[in-house]
């Protein structure tokens, strides 16, 4: 898998070498038809300046009328020749060509100009020559400063198109990272990405609607959860007074007092249980505040006066080995106390006499973790993976438990974004451990 | 004392109302809220139970129109919303206390007592259990004028037992009004037993205490002739 703006970055240095190669491949070419075409001019001009040198001065200072020899001209790097001479040709040379030249046992190109002209009735052939060894030269210092002026641009253009990709994708990264974070569409955050790019706000549009609508069918299911449990617990109510009437009543036998005891036991369960899921869909759908601030010691010591007489009476030790000072901020106090005491109680239940457990904490940079260690029998794999959901599983065969304690705990962990881990092996014990998150 | 009850389900209304009577209460009952209204201004009562979820009322309003004809009246909600929000609202109406459906008949009388105790200002004799006495206002249990120390837990569940003298209290209805609904999930009948037996070791160092009974199968009762 590959970034987006290092593909942006990486096509488009491929696509500029692409264009570097074709140009360099076809740069020769180039070069030899400028250099062609500006050396035909220079020929020429030259011409002219014979011919108009001719007119002025005639023929005599170059050539002998009479002799049989020619007029040649060399400079002395053998670049240029120019020579004149008597021909006699069939038609009028006017043209220029590529020709070799033995020139002191030296063959060299030359661009030769071939120019036929007559003066009184004698024809005569003008040759201007060019080296083209100096235009070679010439090609081969161009092709240089080209090719290194182009890498110089290729790299200079690549860190800039990786530098600006990446401030113009920086939107697109901000928006993958606020959906990383959401862990709940209610929790998305609604704060537009600050962008020119349109597409980036469409998207960051898109999504948020798509999460306002996502959350509203959530909540609506919560109001659903809400409201049934609301109705049940009216009939229940009038069950329970009605029974309880019944029971204060004088002169009931012993058999009947007793199932009425055990009647409201299960209405006790019923109501229990409509409670719990009531109090989920409330966490769930945030009705309560998180604007406490308490020392989470404290906490604990509360949690502890509960728990030891119970815990004392079957023949549990609990020890407390946490840190005395730490501070919680933005949770929801008694939210938190149930949390805990939930699984201390759950660990008090499932340890055997002279039992032990230990409750400590540490600091994982800087967030607190807090655990809760038995000594009881355990869990295996199977039971672990459903601890956590409603109804899956009863955990405790006890005929007042609901198993449903667990699901709460989990959900007001979750609704203080406190990740809660589970270790534990059979016939040993059982860890429960609360990483609160940083900010608290 | 006289009690309105307010609640549109009738059938609970008359358990509420059959209890209470059995309480020497003087009921009187409206199932709508317009009912509830009109009754208010019209006859004098002590205590209002009411269900603030009424279909043609906003429960909260009586409480506003009862204080606004200068109707000193206590008002008890009674709602199957625990939203504490209604509660809070309520409370900052007028209201003297709240209680969340379902709850037990037992409580509710405690909480008209509490109330009762606080607006007549009747000072709470002390309750003289066997050869201790339970010194309600200062919350102390004492043996020849020595204090028997319980923990808060111990004391609450005693006072509770005492306040509903020579009736069967069962462990839900104990466990309830010691840990209130919070901790709903984690009723365990054992609980009470612990406490329980807690309290009668402690007792039982100074003189035994005969009237603090267990109900076989059902709760635990204080009985006082007194």
């Amino acid at each position: 898998m590959i970034k987006l703006r290092t593909k942006l970055a990486l096509f488009n240095l491929l696509s500029k070498l692409v264009f570097t190669a074709v140009f360099i491949a076809v740069l020769p070419y180039i070069i030899d038809r400028i250099n062609i075409l500006q050396t035909d001019n220079e020929l020429i001009g030259k011409r002219e300046e014979v011919i108009d040198l001719i007119s002025r001065v005639g023929i005599e200072p170059f050539i002998n009328k009479d002799s049989i020899y020619g007029f040649g001209s060399y400079n002395i790097l053998k670049e240029e020749f120019i020579s004149l001479e008597k021909a006699k040709l069939e038609s009028d040379w006017n043209f220029i060509e590529i020709s070799k030249r033995l020139i002191d046992d030296e063959t060299i190109d030359y661009r030769v100009l071939n120019y036929s002209f007559k003066v009184d009735g004698e024809a005569y052939l003008l040759q201007i020559g060019k080296s083209l060894l100096s235009i070679s030269h010439t090609r081969n210092n161009i092709k240089k400063v080209i090719l290194i002026f182009l890498l110089s641009i290729i790299l200079i253009t690549l860190i800039t198109d990786l530098f600006y990709t990446r401030r113009i994708l920086r939107p697109l990264e901000f928006i993958i990272d606020k959906l990383k974070a959401t862990s709940t569409p209610s929790l998305f955050d609604k704060i537009p990405v600050n962008t020119t790019t349109s597409d980036f706000i469409q998207l960051d549009l898109t999504i948020r609607e798509l999460m306002d609508k996502i959350d509203e069918l959530f909540q609506k299911e919560k109001e659903i959860t809400i409201n049934i449990s609301h109705e049940l617990l009216t009939p229940v109510s009038v069950l329970r007074s009605r029974l309880e009437n019944i029971l204060l009543q004088k002169n009931l036998d012993e058999e009947t007092a007793l199932k009425i005891e055990e009647s409201l036991k299960t209405l006790h369960r019923l109501k229990t249980l409509v409670n719990s899921l009531l109090l989920i869909a409330r966490i769930e759908s945030r009705q309560y505040l998180k604007e406490d601030t308490f020392n989470l010691a404290v906490l604990l010591g509360e949690v502890l006066i509960e728990i030891n007489p119970i815990a004392f009476d079957a023949g549990i030790i609990i020890q407390s080995d946490y840190e005395l000072d730490m501070l919680i901020r933005n949770a929801n106090k008694s939210l938190i106390f149930s949390m805990i005491y939930n699984v201390i109680n759950n660990a008090v239940r499932n340890t055997p006499p002279i039992g032990q457990i230990i409750i400590s904490s540490r600091r994982v940079a800087c967030r607190f973790e807090i655990s809760v260690s038995d000594t009881g029998k355990g869990m295996t794999q199977e039971v672990m993976d459903l601890l956590f959901l409603r109804f899956k599983k009863k955990l405790d065969t006890r005929e007042d438990s609901t198993g449903i304690g667990l699901a709460i705990t989990k959900s007001i962990a979750d609704f203080h974004g406190i990740v809660i881990s589970v270790v534990s092996k059979p016939g040993k014990g059982t860890i429960f451990s609360f990483l609160f998150p940083e900010n608290s | 004392m006289n009690v309105l009850i307010v609640e549109d389900e009738k059938s609970l209304a008359g358990e509420i109302a059959a209890f209470l009577k059995s309480e020497n209460f003087i009921c009187d009952l409206a199932f709508t809220g317009i009912e509830a209204s009109e009754k208010i201004a019209v006859n004098l009562y002590d205590f209002i139970l009411l269900d603030i979820g009424l279909p043609d009322y906003n429960g909260l309003d009586l409480i506003s129109e009862a204080r606004r004809n200068k109707n000193d009246v206590s008002f008890i909600i009674i709602t199957a919303r625990g939203e504490v929000e209604d509660k809070v609202k309520g409370l900052n109406l007028g209201a003297d206390d709240y209680l969340a459906k379902p709850f037990a008949l037992v409580e509710l009388n405690s909480r008209i007592q509490a109330v009762a105790r606080r607006k007549f200002h009747i000072s709470t004799r002390s309750i003289i259990l066997g050869e201790f006495l339970l010194d309600i206002q200062s919350r102390k249990l004492l043996y020849n004028n020595n204090e028997v120390e319980l923990t808060r837990k111990e004391h609450d569940l005693l006072q509770y037992l005492v306040l509903n003298q020579n009736k069967v209290l069962t462990r839900q209805q104990l466990y309830e009004h010691i840990w209130g609904n919070i901790l709903d999930d984690q009723y365990d009948s054992n609980f009470i037993d612990v406490h329980i037996k807690n309290v009668r070791k402690k007792l039982n160092t100074h003189a035994p205490s005969p009237w603090l009974e267990t109900v076989r199968g059902i709760g635990y009762r204080v009985s006082n002739d007194q």
